[in-house]
């Protein structure tokens, strides 16, 4: 007991480096969750567009006035440099003249000359400008086809475009039939890289404190018996490790909107899964004992490392073959597999979910082995 | 006194070609402070870690409390307190919680163990460091944190490994007054060292210890008769003709005489009044002198004679 109550005192000693991680990746976790309503509604594009109204006209100033609605005119002065300049600086996209005479060349049929442009090439705002022009005069040619005055073509072209469709953006893939939310999911797919950068940055200064060389000999000269002794420090860092998951697990209710139900426990599982195979990467690295100021630079190289070619910060879709086929030998892969399927990403294969979760598992069970073969042959080294 | 507290016999311990300990016997008696002095390298610590079952060894027998020593010991190992050459203590705790914790793993009834550290903090003198971490303090409070880790369950039986490496000569003074103290108190001490004035100084019974063997045990004064070596006086002298270094050299009592142009030493084994022979003759010739020594032998003496080396040689 004194064992196990010193390396949670040790622990809590520690607790800052975990906090830091645990604010930071719930405050990004709840801002995801607000933004995520947003992310999915379509708004159009408001360009910062200069109009020169040269022709004064019903039909010219129509589309002066359509244009202010979809767009935010800015005042300028009809200097070429200063257009020219304002344009260089981004203080506008798209500087617009509405040339002299445009009412009659409209009415007759004609569309070059109607307008003169500056813009920058290449550039997306001028296309959208440009298609939006285009489209405009082939409406108003539509409507002076069928009969209609120039002026009252031009108020009704402005009519149709200034009526709104309703957009709303629908993921392509399989129907997502998980019992998880979408921002609960997501919040999960990150959850690899946090287990692993707080298991190791916490626990492996913790590890090496008790398991320091003098301090173990001290021990073992005492009446504690050294499997009592490893079994406290297991027991301490089962505590954390378990402390850990629960609070993110806790965390990601609310984005869940509620309590987790059916196939929602998938994920549940395997997170405490992937958090086993974090708590035996970090027992093995801290049993070889790294130096203090090694540690964060491992744990960031199997982190990150790990989660960018599993797909936890790049889509497994955006990934190339050869990388994803190097990823199946890592358990990351088989933990954002699973959570695909939360996403919806992948359409849910109960079977599938439990085999990768089972792969994950056998990761643990590999590296937790290792764990103890080093730490032997390390005890023995020492006692020869 | 006569009940021994440690048995060591033909203890042998190899580290592939090279023989650690070499046919080591050793019989330490309840309340003595048993010296083990030795060059670097000597088997010292190889001895503790054998005698602790931190380390296997090839052959021999080791008995602690008159029971065999093995790994599985803990009765054994709870009446033992061990006080090595490096400090083991933890950095993220202070010098009181580090203190509780070495003593709670021999110790389980709170309100004892309370008493026990109290005790152990004002021992060592660090009752003003209770809420310092380790890092905050200097070497000499840390070694005496150590030395309170290691003594505060109030073992019967303490080892100390060299723990005065690398430490100021006050807190030297009081980390040896303290070992005698608790010899005082009950305790019965194994010293290792180098530090030949230290053994000297606390050992009631001191083995010499070389490339893996014993070379030599007894209390000091025994040590000292079993060399040819009583007294050695050294004189600065100018110039000394060879007739008068001849006739202190056929003095009773002189074996050796050597003069290398600034001083002469002269050996002597026996004798009480060597040096106002000597001094008699050198006037008698009218040679001028300057200092005058007379030094008794030393532990680095018996070494030196035994093993042709002196201690402090070996070290470098």
């Amino acid at each position: 007991m004194q064992v196990f109550k010193t390396y949670l005192k040790i622990l809590k000693k520690h607790l800052h480096v975990a906090s830091i991680y645990v604010i930071a990746f719930l405050l990004t976790g709840f801002a995801m969750t607000f933004m995520d309503d947003s992310a999915s509604l379509f708004e159009q594009t408001r360009l910062k567009i200069c109009v020169l109204d040269l022709d004064n006209t019903p039909e010219s100033r129509a589309l002066c006035d359509l244009i202010s609605k979809q767009h935010d005119i800015r005042e300028m002065p009809a200097d070429e440099d200063a257009m020219l300049d304002a344009l260089y600086y981004e203080r506008i996209n798209y500087a617009l003249t509405i040339g002299k005479g445009y009412a009659e060349k409209l009415a007759a049929g004609e569309t070059d000359g109607l307008f003169e442009n500056r813009f920058l090439h290449d550039s997306y705002s001028t296309a959208y400008m440009e298609q939006f022009l285009n489209e405009y005069v082939c409406t108003v040619r539509a409507y002076l086809a069928g009969g209609a005055a120039s002026a009252d073509a031009a108020a009704q072209a402005c009519a149709s475009f200034e009526t709104e469709t309703a957009v709303r953006v629908v993921k392509s893939g399989p129907e997502n039939t998980s019992d998880m939310s979408l921002a609960a999911a997501l919040f999960f797919r990150y959850l690899p890289y946090l287990f692993i950068s707080v298991l190791m940055n916490v626990l492996c200064p913790v590890l090496h404190a008790v398991n320091k060389k003098d301090i173990r000999f001290r021990t073992d000269c005492s009446g504690v018996r050294p499997l009592r002794y490893t079994a406290a420090i297991f027991g301490g860092t089962g505590v954390f490790v378990a402390g850990i998951w629960v609070i993110f697990v806790a965390a990601a209710i609310p984005m869940n909107g509620g309590l987790y139900h059916g196939t929602a426990w998938i994920a549940v599982l395997n997170s405490l899964v992937f958090t086993l195979f974090s708590a035996s990467v970090t027992l093995l690295v801290s049993g070889f004992d790294p130096p203090s100021n090694l540690v964060n630079m491992i744990t960031q190289m199997i982190s990150l490392g790990m989660c960018f070619i599993c797909g936890v910060f790049v889509d497994q879709n955006m990934l190339g073959e050869n990388v994803l086929a190097a990823a199946r030998f890592l358990p990351a892969y088989w933990y954002i597999r699973v959570n695909r399927m939360m996403e919806g990403s992948d359409a849910f294969d109960g079977a599938l979910a439990l085999r990768a979760i089972a792969i994950e598992a056998a990761f643990a069970a590999v590296l937790a082995l290792l764990t103890v073969l080093v730490r032997k042959s390390r005890s023995r080294s020492a006692s020869a | 006194m006569n009940n021994p507290v440690v048995k060591i016999e033909n203890l042998v311990k190899r580290y592939g070609d090279l023989v650690a300990l070499d046919h080591f016997s050793l019989e330490i008696r309840e309340g003595e402070i048993f010296g083990l002095l030795g060059p670097n390298g000597s088997g010292k610590t190889t001895t503790i870690n054998c005698l602790l079952s931190l380390l296997s060894y090839d052959k021999g027998d080791i008995a602690v409390f008159g029971q065999k020593m093995t790994p599985s010991s803990y009765d054994i190992k709870k009446e033992i307190g061990v006080i090595m050459q490096n400090v083991a203590v933890f950095d993220e705790l202070n010098v009181y919680e580090n203190i509780d914790y070495f003593c709670g793993l021999y110790i389980r009834d709170k309100a004892q163990r309370r008493q026990y550290v109290d005790e152990a903090v004002q021992f060592v003198g660090l009752e003003d460091f209770l809420k310092f971490r380790p890092k905050k303090l200097s070497g000499g409070l840390l070694r005496r944190l150590n030395i309170a880790c290691g003594i505060a369950h109030k073992p019967k039986l303490i080892i100390l490994d060299e723990p005065t490496v690398a430490v100021d000569p006050q807190s030297r003074n009081r980390i040896l007054e303290g070992i005698q103290t608790l010899n005082r108190n009950g305790a019965t001490v194994i010293y290792t060292s180098h530090y030949m004035e230290e053994v000297e100084q606390i050992c009631t019974r001191i083995a010499i210890m070389d490339k893996g063997r014993k070379i030599a045990e007894g209390t000091k004064d025994e040590l000292k008769r079993m060399i040819r070596n009583t007294e050695t006086v050294t004189i600065e002298v100018l110039e000394l003709d060879e007739a008068v270094r001849a006739e202190i050299a056929a003095l009773p009592h002189v074996y050796e005489t050597v003069f290398d142009g600034k001083t002469l030493t002269v050996c002597c084994s026996g004798g009480k009044h060597n040096l106002i022979r000597i001094l008699g003759v050198l006037q008698a010739h009218a040679v001028s002198f300057g200092r005058v020594y007379s030094e008794l032998p030393t532990l680095n003496d018996v070494f030196l004679e035994i093993t042709g080396t002196a201690l402090r040689d070996k070290e470098e």
